[in-house]
């Protein structure tokens, strides 16, 4: 059979033509992905007067940042949200784990109630029972603080990352497990010791994405808490809706939002990549 | 109740008890205010039936705004995300210097709150001081009054939520364009199948399976956001961008009527959960998915 | 003329050698095997003939015409995969159809084309069937007919036949040949496996890190194997390796270790007399060793003790200790009870020894 004849415009274009149309798409996604974030870092460096004309000022000053901080509401909402995140992740982990392992180890009912209880919570709204969540909460005395908002995100993780847990273990050789029974451990033990460790990559992959959720995590805080804990993200959004609303103030605390976010991402990528090699 | 099923009972009680106190009373709660007058300045909690879902289904903000807003957002957003991510993850699939590059900025989105991302994108979008109007003026247009109409607000809205969700598509595609086998690409080489023969009829119909599962997860989150909307827009201009769950905040917060805020909440609940469903019956059945 | 010929072809990744200097002459519609142990690379040899790897040196020439910088599919070739490579979400048809299709020929040839390849193979029946539903040997069909409904010029096969359980690769391995009769194509088969290389080649290459050991005939490689390694390689069970001192004596040269000595004449054995003085390896194949004392001058014997036996049924294999090593017969009669520790004498024809230089142990 003779060769191929040509095929189409892309085969046309020459090697190099090739090369550049390819890096130009590459700098175009980078950019248009970086540019909001881009914007936000330099609207943050213009003091107040220059902010409305970010694109044409010359001036940078950290003043914002300065202002910003010395903002009581903002550092209690800072220290919030790192405790809950933090709190909410190691809690999580323990709760959801157990829940995987049982997935993906066991058969049956049990297994099969608890999976589908588990996704048909992960559809509902989150609306349909936040809302009524303000009463639950107010009825336990924990409204408006740190067990109130830890407690009702544990949920929601054990819904999200249920799954993802039971994948981790089904990666995981069972003979392992039983080859411990039969050395001596009971059921517990063999979860403890033998899976959990071997489960340690993923886990620590999940953690960093559980931190990164709950830090991010906006209705939840928006609802349960009042004055007394805030919340970082709701802080930020009350912001924006104040009238007469100071851009560049509003900048700077996001960008005081994202550090953590960017710091915890940059240091997991490694490990959330290992991890979750889906 | 032997050994086996003890264990599997131990492991899941406190997860279970979370779930129960956290998840489930509420949402019976918040069943059962449905069905009361409740509101939050005067809680008679009469029973009146179904008189508040009437009410809502009735209601004209509802059936012409929030459902088509809501499932219009969706459908968009879904596609868009998908077919841009898809892009960017066969892009990043091949090797090329400055790789690494690439992929950190697309991982960018990823790391950011949707409350951040919508502030960001609706300060460029600023119709007096914002970086877009600015570029429009520079380059001799009109600039827009982005968030004082519905179709230009939900514009921005849009634009962030893709934004924000088009690298977690592009990422968990590039997983699984990876752990595609190579063999039958270099068997299409040897049969002459160009670039696009290769992707429509082998990459295509091999990452479909991952797709669909993206596709359905990422499709009932799009329903219930909140965030993004409430931050641009605040379901303005005149509940033109509601969706949803704003909807049912709306109701609830500002009208002070749980009871028709949560019957609303109930009727997006039954609506998703439906899909939800029905959309994994699709899956089982059109593709193996493995649990 | 569809010749494949190799000129000084060499391949590097980054600073390790993959193949070295490999210069082949295959002949038109020629069966030639490339066998070696994982590494060796007779697989990166095989992908750069078909283009699925870059040539860092050398040329290949297909048909006469030098094809380095050739795409795959405008080099005039067909490969079948270690697992199948076969389009999942395809019909039979369609996965036959479909280098045709990307060429553009019209579906009635194409029609004829997939009818001839599926009736040949055998695999009508599975026309409209997806792969994932067929068995692995329907599937290695397939993979068969993919290559044949185009008529390329070289067929490519990179281990097919690794996947397929030991029953399975046999009667693959007939029909292959079968399939040679019907469809003579200029063929380059890649293996680790020496039984398929054996007899499915009309030539072999033994290759090993990346060199050429020899390149012969399956009757050439038994017989006459030019290195240590291709002689452990070739044949099954594998030489046995004895190595043993060279001393001249009178006519004779004297080949001594403890346990063992023999003597060979000067006139018939010149080689030997390089080794004078230094030790060489002798190799003596399990099969060629006769149980019983010489039946006369141009034999050798030695003495051992039985350590294992194996029984096989048409024939024994021994484990023999001899002085502080060990060898093994094959070949024995099944009926003889041996019983591990008893004396033995056996004896091998002086014609069957092979001599090497190389002594140390080969992987």
């Amino acid at each position: 059979m003779a060769p191929a004849r040509s095929e189409g415009f892309f085969a046309a274009l020459a090697p190099r033509g090739k090369a550049v149309l390819f890096a130009l798409t590459a700098i175009a996604i980078c950019l248009l992905f970086a540019f909001p974030v881009f914007w936000l870092v330099l609207t943050s460096l213009r003091p107040g007067t220059g902010v409305y004309y970010v694109h044409r000022g010359t001036e940078f000053t950290i003043d914002n940042f300065h202002d910003v901080l010395t903002q009581e509401i903002v550092v209690r909402a800072l220290f919030n949200s790192f405790m809950i995140s933090t709190l909410a992740t190691v809690l999580s982990l323990g709760v959801t784990a157990t829940s995987g392992y049982m997935l993906s180890r066991f058969k049956g009912p049990i297994p099969n109630a608890w999976f589908s209880l588990i996704y048909i919570f992960r559809c509902v709204p989150y609306v349909a029972w936040v809302l009524p969540l303000y009463f639950v909460t107010q009825q336990l005395h924990i409204f408006d603080s740190y067990w109130g908002l830890l407690l009702p995100h544990i949920a929601v993780h054990i819904c999200f990352f249920s799954w993802i847990m039971k994948g981790f273990f089904d990666g995981i050789d069972p003979s392992m497990e039983y080859a411990a029974m039969i050395d001596g451990c009971s059921r517990w033990g063999a979860f403890w010791r033998v899976a959990m460790p071997a489960a340690i990559p993923g886990l620590t992959a999940l953690a960093i994405l559980c931190w990164l959720y709950t830090w991010n995590e906006f209705l939840f805080a928006l609802i349960l808490t009042a004055h007394e804990t805030p919340i970082l993200t709701v802080v930020m959004a009350q912001f924006v809706h104040e009238l007469g609303m100071e851009w560049h103030l509003m900048s700077a605390t996001a960008v005081i939002a994202l550090v953590p976010a960017l710091i915890v991402t940059l240091f997991g990528q490694r490990y959330v990549i290992r991890g979750l090699r889906i | 109740m032997n050994e086996k099923t003890r264990f599997m009972l131990a492991l899941i009680t406190p997860a279970a008890l979370v779930l129960v106190l956290f998840q489930v009373v509420p949402i019976l709660t918040g069943a059962n205010a449905s069905f009361r007058d409740w509101t939050l300045h005067d809680p008679k909690r009469t029973w009146v039936g179904l008189a508040n879902y009437i009410h809502v289904l009735r209601d004209q903000e509802f059936l012409e705004i929030v459902l088509p807003n809501t499932f219009g957002f969706m459908f968009a957003s879904v596609a868009l995300s998908l077919v841009l991510g898809l892009a960017i993850a066969l892009m990043l699939n091949k090797h090329f210097p400055g790789r690494w590059l690439v992929q950190s900025f697309v991982l960018l989105p990823l790391m950011v709150a949707p409350v951040i991302a919508a502030i960001m994108i609706r300060w460029m979008f600023n119709d007096q001081f914002g970086v877009v109007n600015a570029a429009l003026e520079g380059l001799g247009l009109a600039p827009i009054s982005w968030l004082t109409q519905r179709w230009t607000t939900f514009f921005v809205i849009l634009l962030t939520d893709v934004w924000l969700w088009t690298p977690w598509f592009a990422l968990i595609l590039l997983a699984g364009l990876q752990s595609l086998p190579p063999e039958p690409f270099e068997a299409a080489r040897i049969d002459a199948a160009s670039a696009w023969r290769t992707f429509r009829h082998i990459t295509l119909p091999m990452l479909r399976p991952v797709m669909v599962v993206c596709i359905v997860i990422r499709s009932i989150d799009a329903f219930r956001t909140f965030d993004i909307v409430w931050t641009i827009s605040g379901g303005g201009p005149a509940r033109a961008t509601e969706l949803f769950s704003l909807y049912a905040y709306v109701e609830s917060f500002q009208f002070l009527n749980l009871a028709r805020g949560s019957a609303a909440a109930v009727i997006g609940a039954i609506i998703i959960v439906v899909f939800a469903l029905l959309l994994y019956r699709i899956l089982n059945r059109f593709v193996e998915v493995s649990k | 003329m569809a010749a494949v010929v190799l000129t000084n072809v060499h391949k590097v990744y980054g600073h390790v050698v993959a193949v070295t200097d490999i210069n082949l002459d295959i002949k038109d519609r020629e069966f030639v095997v490339l066998v070696g142990p994982s590494g060796c690379g007779k697989s990166t040899t095989l992908r750069m003939i078909a283009g699925l790897e870059e040539i860092s040196g050398g040329t290949i020439a297909i048909g006469g015409r030098v094809v380095n910088h050739l795409q795959p599919k405008d080099r005039d070739i067909a490969m079948v995969f270690q697992n199948y490579a076969l389009y999942q979400h395809m019909s039979v048809r369609d996965n036959l159809a479909f280098g045709l299709r990307n060429r553009r020929v019209p579906e009635t040839e194409i029609a004829a084309a997939v009818g001839r390849a599926a009736r040949i193979l055998s695999i009508e029946p599975l026309l409209d069937r997806r792969p994932r539903q067929l068995s692995g040997g329907q599937q290695q069909r397939v993979a068969l007919g993919r290559c044949i409904v185009r008529n390329p010029k070289v067929f490519l096969f990179d281990e097919p036949l690794s996947n397929l359980d030991a029953q399975l690769r046999a009667q693959m391995r007939l029909e292959l040949k079968e399939l040679r009769q019907r469809v003579p194509t200029t063929s380059i088969f890649v293996t680790h496996d020496q039984t398929e290389a054996m007899t499915l080649g009309d030539r072999i290459v033994v290759m090993k890190e990346g060199v050429v050991q020899q390149v012969g005939t399956p009757l050439e490689l038994y017989r006459k194997p030019a290195n240590r390694f291709v002689a452990s390689f070739i044949g099954s069970p594998s030489m046995n390796f004895i190595t043993v001192n060279v001393t001249a004596e009178a006519d004779h040269f004297l080949l001594a270790r403890p346990g063992l000595q023999f003597r060979l004449a000067t006139a018939r054995f010149p080689d030997l007399g390089s080794r004078v003085g230094r030790s060489v390896c002798v190799g003596i194949r399990p099969q060629h060793i006769r149980l019983g004392t010489p039946v006369n001058d141009k034999q050798i014997g030695f003495k051992g003790t039985v350590m294992v036996t194996e029984q096989l049924g048409d024939e024994q294999l021994l484990a023999v200790r001899l002085g502080d090593g060990e060898i093994r017969i094959a070949s024995v009669d099944p009926d003889l009870t041996l019983s591990p520790g008893s004396q033995i004498e056996a004896a091998v024809a002086a014609d069957n020894l092979h001599f090497f230089d190389d002594l140390k142990e080969t992987q």
